[in-house]
């Protein structure tokens, strides 16, 4: 693959994303109107301008963001067609199809209006808008993976193997988890073997994403007092360092105090330095938003990484996605009239 | 007796010279189209970056003109 004219057209990209006084100048918008005219000066106005035809307030802004998130990973993955520098793009944005599919599952489970779950998705992987509005339209939890499955798509198997378990506990997480371990499975297979710069790097996210949810299971359990046999169920294997003897220890530590000791010595002990008030409340929320702030900013210090590796679209993704965040956090904040302070902490800085 | 150690000396200074500023000008070059892609108002200094490593081949044809003139 050369990166050099790929790499060099996503870091003209990267200049073009909001850097942190635009994002300023957002925040200090009293409403969503002049949010959206504040808007309509950055790369958003094409799809702002499109998206007013139909939609209004939030909801165009809503739209418009995601169909600009959509088009951009789009361009990336038709600036790296062939070879394996688009696998591993094409690792990354399934992340979507999974979040897309758990959503469509959960909006079926508790029989969600199917344009309300559609507004809720990010058509940025494998599965396009056609796909997901045919899915959406579908009765129940039982139909989607069916349709999945006549799809040939290869999530419906993890999906088939555990919606018994599913159909008799009634547990969305039985499905949620099987998902998450055939993406993480899959994509490590996809690498094994692979012993290239690229490989690497990506490996590298995928393992601290691996990680990063194992934690979040680690204090979910602690949390809701949860058997450590059950617990050891959900989590994902795939970490060198975070096996499931050293998670289990973890638990069995008893307490959020005393997991946070064991993570002292490891590159999550930042998790520590959380107020204790959240600590003593164990409020897993916040912990939850600093261990996905740790993963986004680990994916987008890969802009200092290698200039002719994956490096770069993988971090360019990461800060798109961001960026589109960051932008949803400060119109729904807006429309709700959330305090500044609030809102500032809520917000992703890179 | 003609001895081609000369000319074979100022071929291999001017020709690896050429050699060098043709990897480095099919880099920059490829980043330069790739950056002008996005951003054309670039166009001016991607011009200056593709010629930069002329310096290259320009050194190595001194230093050929220098063993061709001096040693012959």
């Amino acid at each position: 693959m050369e990166y050099a004219y790929v790499n060099a057209r996503i870091k003209a990209m990267k200049s073009r994303l909001l850097d942190r006084s635009l994002l300023e100048q957002l925040i200090n918008k009293p409403d969503i109107d002049t949010l959206i005219t504040e808007l309509e000066k950055t790369t958003y106005r094409e799809e702002l301008e499109k998206a007013g035809v139909l939609y209004s307030g939030i909801n165009r802004i809503e739209v418009a963001i995601r169909k600009d998130l959509v088009k951009t990973f789009r361009t990336i993955l038709n600036l790296i067609r062939g070879g394996d520098s688009e696998r591993y793009v094409t690792i990354i944005l399934n992340r979507w199809d999974v979040q897309n599919i758990k959503t469509i599952l959960r909006g079926k489970k508790i029989q969600e209006n199917p344009s309300e779950i559609l507004e809720c998705l990010i058509p940025a992987g494998e599965l396009d808008e056609a796909a997901l509005t045919e899915l959406v339209k579908q009765p129940d939890v039982k139909a989607v993976i069916d349709l999945l499955a006549t799809w040939g798509v290869v999530y419906a198997r993890p999906l088939t193997a555990n919606f018994k378990e599913f159909a008799d506990s009634g547990d969305m997480l039985v499905l949620e988890y099987a998902l998450d371990t055939f993406y993480y499975q899959d994509a490590m297979s996809k690498l094994k073997g692979g012993e290239s710069d690229d490989a690497r790097i990506l490996k590298s996210i995928l393992v601290t994403e691996i990680d990063i949810n194992n934690i979040k299971t680690v204090l979910r359990a602690i949390r809701d007092r949860i058997d450590t046999e059950e617990a050891k169920r959900y989590f994902v294997q795939g970490s060198p360092d975070f096996d499931a003897a050293k998670l289990l220890s973890i638990m069995k530590s008893g307490t959020i105090e005393g997991a946070l000791k064991l993570l002292e010595r490891t590159p999550y002990q930042f998790i520590s330095k959380i107020p204790p008030e959240y600590i003593a409340a164990e409020k897993i929320s916040a912990f939850e938003k600093e261990l996905e702030r740790y993963l986004v900013k680990k994916s987008v210090a890969l802009f200092l990484g290698d200039p002719l590796s994956i490096a770069i679209p993988i971090a360019y993704i990461w800060a798109k996605y961001t960026e589109v965040t960051n932008i949803r956090v400060i119109a729904r904040c807006k429309l709700t009239e959330v305090p500044e302070k609030e809102l500032r902490e809520a917000l992703i800085s890179v | 007796m003609v001895d081609f150690g000369i000319p074979i000396g100022a071929g291999i200074a001017f020709g690896l010279g050429a050699l060098g500023t043709g990897i480095a000008q099919s880099r920059i070059g490829a980043a330069g189209a790739g950056t002008i892609a996005e951003k054309p108002e670039m166009f001016g200094l991607m011009i200056i970056l593709v010629a930069i490593p002329e310096t290259l081949v320009i050194l190595g044809f001194v230093v050929a003109s220098m063993i061709m003139i001096m040693l012959v």
